[in-house]
């Protein structure tokens, strides 16, 4: 079975939110809430400053706390592409993923349950990249297997430099920022 | 029938006072109803602060229930006779309490009627659901405690029944308290000491619940304390109220201690608009310094002050609560340090939060179904001491206060 994670090139995103749109579009989100979001941060003193743009989502961690904390195991890996993915019909809505979560990533959807970034695990299944991969118009995001040594994301993760969101969380978060 | 340890049938507030529980409970439901239906966008909170007003009622009801028990645990395990007779009060008081709570944070879920979904699947690596079944063992054992106090036959299990359900309440405060503990996403809550604070929080919050309970049962059924309890009970109340304030000193001070909370630490206990303000003045001034006061001045002893104290160290929990569980999740994540940080996903930013109206009302809810299940229970069933060991005359009981 596949392990995927995300590779997003922050030298080449550019934050036309393209890839927010493509998710609300894909996956039929509720206005007023998203999966996935632009970040922006500046670091450093005019006239030494440095920029990054990030779009950031469920970090589909090795090791998630959401999916530790959930009481009755609603939030769980899935063995196709180890994702994480919340199983909305035994989902009771208590929110201690949401409290758990060090990125954010998760929200209360209008109809109770927690709803998050799937990896567009329908499209994944079909061998299709993720909705925000296939729209990105600077080909920023990467998607594939990390337990494959050659797809395109762990071929990247070899040559160039990277880092995660929160690593000292311990969460082993699998989207990578090419920086 | 001896009906000196049942609330007496006549008084005319029995009816207005099961009206008034029944009314407010039932404003709880149909404000969690209005959540339901309407969803979570007609309360204050969002996707930072998840636990609102609601889950503040909500923890207090459950961590005063295993704080109530106190008087039963210290008759039943540590063999105190004095307190005894007031033993099946504190269990029913224990069970009204987490009745409440539980009700309030079942309603509060996004999908309350999946509760059966909670009961039946089990993700034992959550520290959530150990607490569903910490909170339906500290029912089953508190009821089968007050059985073995009412009926006779069952008497002689009652100590062992006691030391369960006192071991049990210790671990219920504990589970509670790592709820939050455990919270890897949230700076404010990472110390293992939330499980001892909780523990020594819930015996004061526990015992002032009782002493006020204690103290309206009395006005309405005249079963006054015996002076020698109530000077005690004040000495342990005192000492509890002392112990929750060392240990959050200790936890702010060591929480200070490391150079990257402490900017979380001059937003909870400074700059923080309303928190540092609910922390200071109201649980640490009225809720712990001025309570303190009056148990151990000289001058203010007697059972108002005692009653004044029980009063405001209640008082003292919610703002405490407030603080902790409002302020705690306002403060935003440092993802990356030193970096500003602007998102289209309030990344970096302090989040706010305004009750809103049903929150209140459904946290009010949990207080009037506790309240309602407490007057029905000593109108129904003996859990009143006897008539006998009534002892004394309010000046009696002033001097022994003192």
């Amino acid at each position: 079975m596949p392990r995927f994670g995300m590779v997003i090139d922050t030298r080449k995103c550019v934050g036309c939110m393209d890839c927010v749109v493509a998710c609300q579009t894909e996956n039929d989100v509720p206005n007023g809430y998203c999966r996935d979001w632009i970040t922006t941060e500046v670091r450093g003193d005019y006239p030494t400053l440095a920029l990054e743009i990030r779009s950031e989502r469920c970090n589909h961690c090795d090791n998630p706390p959401c999916v530790s904390c959930c009481p009755t195991g609603a939030s769980h890996v899935e063995e196709f592409g180890k994702t994480v993915q919340v199983t909305k019909e035994k989902c009771i809505g208590c929110k201690a993923c949401i409290a758990s979560c060090p990125y954010g990533a998760r929200y209360v959807h209008p109809k109770g349950y927690i709803d998050k970034c799937t990896f567009c695990d329908h499209r994944t299944r079909e061998g299709l990249d993720p909705a925000c991969v296939s729209v990105c118009p600077t080909h920023c995001m990467h998607f594939g297997d990390l337990d494959d040594p050659k797809s395109k994301v762990s071929e990247l993760l070899r040559t160039e430099k990277y880092h995660t969101i929160m690593p000292e969380a311990g969460t082993k978060p699998r989207v990578f920022y090419l920086i | 029938m001896d009906r000196s340890a049942y609330a007496r049938r006549d008084s005319p507030w029995f009816w207005l006072l099961v009206a008034a529980g029944a009314l407010l409970t039932l404003v709880g439901l149909l404000a969690a109803h209005a959540m339901e239906v309407e969803g979570h966008v007609i309360t204050g909170m969002n996707n930072q602060i998840v636990w609102g007003l609601p889950h503040v009622f909500a923890i207090f009801l459950i961590v005063a229930a295993s704080g109530v028990l106190n008087v039963a645990s210290i008759g039943s395990v540590f063999g105190q006779a004095a307190y005894k007779p007031w033993a099946p009060l504190s269990g029913l008081l224990c069970l009204a309490l987490l009745l409440g709570g539980l009700l309030v944070l079942l309603l509060d879920l996004g999908r309350p009627e999946r509760l059966v979904v909670a009961a039946t699947h089990y993700n034992f690596t959550s520290v959530f659901a150990w607490n569903v079944l910490l909170y339906s063992g500290m029912f089953a054992l508190v009821a089968g405690y007050l059985w073995t106090l009412l009926e006779r036959r069952w008497q002689p299990y009652a100590g062992a029944l006691g030391l369960a359900a006192f071991v049990w309440r210790l671990v219920l405060t504990t589970g509670t308290g790592s709820i939050f503990a455990f919270l890897v996403a949230r700076s404010a809550y990472g110390t293992a000491l939330l499980a001892p604070l909780f523990i020594v929080l819930s015996l004061s919050w526990g015992l002032a619940v009782f002493l006020l309970a204690q103290a309206a049962l009395d006005a309405w059924n005249h079963r006054p304390l015996p002076p020698d309890l109530c000077r005690r009970l004040r000495r342990l109340l005192g000492l509890f109220l002392a112990g929750g304030l060392l240990l959050t000193a200790v936890q702010h001070l060591t929480s200070a201690y490391f150079a990257r909370q402490l900017a979380l630490e001059r937003f909870l206990l400074q700059d923080g608009g309303p928190y540092p303000l609910l922390f200071w003045l109201g649980y640490v001034a009225l809720g712990g310094l001025l309570p303190l006061l009056l148990l151990f001045h000289p001058r203010a002893g007697g059972p108002r002050a005692l009653l004044a104290a029980a009063l405001l160290t209640l008082a003292g929990a919610f703002a405490w609560l407030y603080a902790f569980i409002i302020g705690g999740q306002a403060w935003p994540l440092d993802i990356f340090p030193g970096y500003a940080v602007r998102s289209s996903f309030a990344d970096g930013a302090i989040a706010t939060y305004t009750p809103r109206l049903p929150e209140l009302l459904l946290g009010l809810g949990g207080l009037g179904a506790a309240f309602l299940v407490t007057l029905v229970g000593v109108r129904v069933l003996p859990f009143l001491p006897p008539a006998e060991p009534a002892p004394t005359t309010p000046a009696a009981v002033t001097a022994a206060a003192k």
